[in-house]
This record gives C-alpha cells, sequence and structure tokens, in this order.
C-alpha cells in the first residue's frame, strides 16, 4: 500500500507534465522533424521520393530566393535597430516621474493590441498615393505625394512604419521594467559624482540594462523576421520584389505554386535561423535557471 | 529660480509626450471616423487637414449594418463567433494544461526536470509561424484541415505560458503546501483550494496571452481553413481586402469592430498583463 503510494507521488510530475508535453510534441517538435524531411523530398506530383538536397541547391541557385534572402536581411538590418531606439525613447519619457504618466503608457502600449491584419489594412489606407493620410500630413509641412507601397524605393520602408507603429509599445515595456529595476540611488551617485545625464545614460544606464537590452534585441528580431500579413495584404512581395520577406516566399511556394516541400526547405533554413537566434537566447537566459 | 525651471521643463515633456500619443492615436481615429463614413467619403477630407478629416460629416452606420447582416460571403458574425470560440476554447484549456506544467515544474523534482524545461523554452523561443507550412503538412495528413481543432490545439501549450506559471508557483510558499500535504490533500484540492485563489494575476496575464494569441493569429488559420463558415475575423477582413478592395467602409467596420475586443481588454487588464510579460526580460 505505502509501495503505490510512492510511486503516485514520484509519478505526479510526469502526469502533470503529460497533456502539455503530448501537444508540444505534436504541434511544435514534430512539425520541426516534418520540415526537415520534407525539404528533402519531391513534391507530391513529382512521386514525393528522397531527392537529398535538390530543393536547397534549386533555392541558392534562384534570384528569387536570393533576392528574398537579401530584402529580409537589409529588412531587419533597419527595422530592429530602429525599432530599439524608438521604444527606449519611448521607454525613457514614460519613465518620468510626473502626474498622469500613466496614461501616456497606457497610450503607446495601445497599438500593440492591435492586429497586424488590421494595422496592415489601416496604414495600407493611410499610406494610399491618392488621398490618404500620410500624405495630407506631409503636405502640411510642404512635402510633395509620396508614391509609398506603390514604389519599389519607399515600400520596405513604409512597412518599417506601420509594424513599428504596432511594435515599439510592446519593446517599451520590457526596457521600461528594466529601467524601473535600478536603484534611484544608483543615478544619484553616479549625478553627485558629476556625471551628466549623457554620461549617466551611456555609463550607468546602458550597462545595467544589458540584460533586457539583449532579450529585446533578440525577440525583436524573432518577430519581424517572420513577418507575414501585410507582404501578403499590401505589396504581394512587390514592387519589383523590394517587399519579397523569406517568409511570404515561403507562403508563395507552398500556396501559389503548390510546392509545399521547396516552402519545407524554405522553412527550415528560416528555422535553423531562428534557432540560432533562439540559442543566443537561451544563453542569456542560463544563468536564470541556476538561481532557482 | 529652480522652481521655475522645472515646471517650464515639465510643461515641454507634457508637450512631447502629447505630441507622441497624438501621432499613436491618429490611425486609429482615423479608422474609427471611416468606418462611419459612406464609402465615396474614406479619403474625401483627407487633405487639406481639418476636423473633417478626423470626423465624419454625414455621420453613417451603413457599414457596420452590412457587415452584420451581410454574408460577403463571409458572414461577419459568424466569423466573430469563431474567433471568441477559439479564443475562449484556447484559454480555459491552455490556462489548465500550462499551469499543471508550471507546477510541475516549480513543486518537484524529478529526472530528466531540465532537459524537459529547456525543451519548454526553446518552444516558445521558435515562434509559429516558421512552423506553420510543415504543420499544415502534418494537419492535412491527420484531416483536420477546414475544423476547430486545427485552430485550437496548436495554440494550447504554450511555453510562455508554463514559464509564468513556473515562477508564480515558485514563489508560493512552501508550508502552505507541506501543512495541505499533511492534512491529506491531493494534489488537484491543494492546487484548486490554496493555489488558484493567490494566482489571479498570473492567470489573468496567461490569459490575455492566450486570447491575444488566438484572437490575433492570421497565418495559421489563413491555411489551415478555407471554409467561408469556419473563418476569422482576422481572415475575413483580408478576404475582403483582397477580394473587395475598394468597400473601404466595410473592412474598416470589420477592422475596428475586430481592433476593439482586445484593445478594451487591455485598457481594463493592462497592470496584469504588463507585470506578467516584463518580468520576463528581467529574469
Amino acid at each position: 500500500m505505502i509501495c503505490k503510494c510512492k510511486l503516485l507521488s514520484k509519478a505526479t510530475p510526469y502526469v502533470l507534465l503529460v497533456p502539455c508535453f503530448v501537444l508540444l510534441f505534436f504541434f511544435k517538435f514534430l512539425p520541426i522533424i516534418t520540415s526537415f524531411y520534407e525539404s528533402f523530398h519531391a513534391p507530391a506530383y513529382l512521386g514525393h521520393r528522397f531527392i537529398g538536397l535538390s530543393n536547397y541547391i534549386d533555392l541558392f541557385t534562384d534570384s528569387v530566393f536570393w533576392n528574398s534572402f537579401k530584402v529580409t536581411l537589409l529588412f531587419n538590418l533597419i527595422v530592429n535597430p530602429f525599432q530599439i531606439v524608438i521604444s527606449f525613447i519611448l521607454a525613457l519619457l514614460v519613465n518620468l516621474k510626473i502626474k498622469g504618466i500613466w496614461f501616456f503608457r497606457g497610450i503607446y502600449f495601445l497599438p500593440v493590441a492591435v492586429s497586424m491584419t488590421v494595422t496592415s489594412v489601416l496604414w495600407g489606407l493611410m499610406f494610399n498615393p491618392q488621398g490618404g493620410l500620410i500624405n495630407a500630413i506631409l503636405n502640411v509641412f510642404g512635402i510633395p505625394a509620396q508614391p509609398f507601397l506603390t514604389s519599389p524605393k519607399q515600400a520596405l520602408f513604409s512597412i518599417i512604419i506601420m509594424i513599428s507603429w504596432k511594435g515599439v509599445g510592446y519593446w517599451m515595456i520590457f526596457l521600461l521594467a528594466g529601467l524601473q529595476n535600478i536603484p534611484q540611488e544608483v543615478n544619484e551617485a553616479s549625478l553627485i559624482d558629476g556625471a551628466n545625464p549623457i554620461q549617466n545614460f551611456f555609463y550607468i544606464t546602458i550597462p545595467l540594462l544589458k540584460r533586457v537590452i539583449t532579450f529585446v534585441v533578440v525577440a525583436d528580431t524573432v518577430t519581424n523576421f517572420l513577418l507575414f500579413a501585410p507582404i501578403y495584404l499590401l505589396t504581394k512581395g512587390g514592387p519589383a520584389g523590394s517587399t519579397n520577406l523569406l517568409m511570404y516566399e515561403a507562403y508563395n511556394n507552398a500556396f501559389v505554386y503548390a510546392n509545399l516541400n521547396r516552402a519545407a526547405a524554405i522553412t527550415t533554413i528560416l528555422l535553423i535561423i531562428a534557432s540560432i537566434i533562439a540559442a543566443l537566447e537561451f544563453r542569456m537566459f542560463k544563468p536564470g535557471f541556476e538561481e532557482y | 529660480m529652480r522652481e521655475t525651471r522645472n515646471i517650464f521643463v515639465t510643461i515641454i515633456y507634457y508637450i512631447l509626450l502629447s505630441a507622441i500619443a497624438i501621432a499613436f492615436l491618429i490611425p486609429l481615429i482615423w479608422g474609427i471616423s471611416g468606418s462611419f463614413r459612406p464609402r465615396d467619403e474614406i479619403f474625401k477630407y483627407s487633405s487639406p487637414i481639418s476636423w473633417r478629416t478626423f470626423i465624419p460629416t454625414n455621420f453613417t452606420v451603413e457599414a457596420y449594418k452590412r457587415i452584420f447582416t451581410e454574408r460577403i460571403p463571409v458572414f461577419y458574425p459568424r466569423s466573430l463567433f469563431n474567433s471568441l470560440f477559439i479564443s475562449f476554447m484556447t484559454v480555459i484549456i491552455g490556462l489548465i494544461i500550462n499551469s499543471l506544467a508550471g507546477f510541475a515544474f516549480a513543486r518537484y523534482n524529478f529526472k530528466g526536470k531540465n532537459f524537459l524545461f529547456a525543451l519548454v523554452i526553446f518552444s516558445f523561443m521558435i515562434p509559429f509561424e516558421v512552423i506553420a507550412i510543415p504543420l499544415y503538412i502534418l494537419v492535412k495528413s491527420w484531416n483536420l484541415i477546414d475544423t476547430y481543432s486545427a485552430l485550437v490545439l496548436p495554440a494550447l501549450a504554450n511555453g510562455l505560458a508554463v514559464f509564468l506559471f513556473k515562477q508564480f508557483f515558485e514563489e508560493i510558499p512552501s508550508s502552505l503546501f507541506d501543512a495541505a500535504r499533511i492534512d491529506g490533500a491531493p494534489v488537484l484540492t491543494i492546487l484548486a483550494k490554496i493555489v488558484f485563489p493567490l494566482s489571479i494575476p498570473v492567470t489573468i496575464c496567461v490569459s490575455l496571452l492566450l486570447f491575444l494569441g488566438q484572437w490575433d493569429s492570421f497565418f495559421w488559420p489563413l491555411i489551415a481553413v478555407t471554409k467561408n463558415d469556419l473563418t476569422v475575423v482576422q481572415v475575413a477582413v483580408s478576404r475582403w481586402w483582397g477580394q473587395y478592395g475598394v468597400e473601404w467602409n466595410l473592412i474598416l467596420a470589420g477592422s475596428m469592430f475586430a481592433a476593439a475586443i482586445p484593445v478594451f481588454l487591455f485598457l481594463f487588464f493592462q497592470k496584469y498583463y504588463v507585470q506578467g510579460i516584463a518580468g520576463t526580460g528581467l529574469k
């Protein structure tokens, strides 16, 4: 009898974990394995046979894919620093100890609750070259009407603006939490020691926020890396391939060209890149585990 | 002297904060006002900018009336129901599954714990979109395309939710558990009677996380569901955008209504959400 109870209590944690891990296995880990497996096979209409690295060789000799790869890289090199700098400025502003600051915090955070689809539709209309709101605002400052999403030169930048409207409030919250975690005495001590606010920011605030900043950089990169909705809804990768991000290229291969296996190869490449980023994040998290 | 300078600086701060707030709000104000305009007037008053740009001159609820009564060909109320249904199912089942896992990690020592927890963390660092296409291949082979299950099941187990529950359970003093254990209470009773009442904040945070994840998801419902009757709101709006690109007032009405629900949830529960998720960056 006692023996049975002991066995039960030993089994308890595993029982509690079963539902979670069954679901994680079927809907997270199995798809990862499937992605690799399918990427080494020909599509169904070509007999689904094993073709080794052919899908990958095809991709890396395809100028459309290379363009997509470059656009994704360029996009990330611009959007991530841009969003992080803006969210940092916002975090510093909403960290001010003045009356009613919670109200501004709430407003800056509000677009986070708006879905990417709605953001795309809304900004798609605002970016309309004829009669859109953005051109009307530029007009107030004497700037002539711009083509925005219809121009190969401006489309990617327009998308960066629209997703940053939605995104920066989210990252602001993490940075704000970091700022509030810095003991007030640290800032006071540095200011008493004669540091000006700018020196204080670069030599005290930033080093103390290293952990949060790393988290935000990595998490923001992963999020933006897989951007899909605005491309699908507004530009279809164009004009002239200028917004053809990899996630959209994968979708195109899977559901427009009906080649799920080639799409799986793109997914696998994305997975590998996401895993590298995740590994960086994991290393950052690790000291946290040991504290428990 | 210092006083006046401080007041001056404070005023500058308020002006700056307000200007940024206006910039964040303008798209929403313009969108909401557009949804109450006749179709031909969406762009009519944009330029030059005046009060007419942001307040509809011919106020009409025509767009809302149409999306709630007509099939275009997606029936919007049905999409709303679908989104609400899958979001609530995800929240209810997800809360149970993730809290149990979080509890196991926080309160038990067992073989393979570190490895299993590493898997959980890994799972939430790989975003869902990246595995959507291979998952589509699997779900198709399981004959689950065009079912609610296809939309709910993949969102249930959530690594971040497990992580948040684990952190919360670790902070509960052991004495509470020991007392209950000596009394001979089974695990589920301990959870229901002692832990759950304490866990309202983390529960709200995880609920919001799961709800918003489902409500806002787009890529997966776009590929996993093709029938109009199973379309979720985000996909409904995107269908109109793709096929009826000039019915701007309908698109705006559908969008603003879809956005209103999470926005109101945020206004009420922002505190819990922010406290819950912001901590993950510090840990």
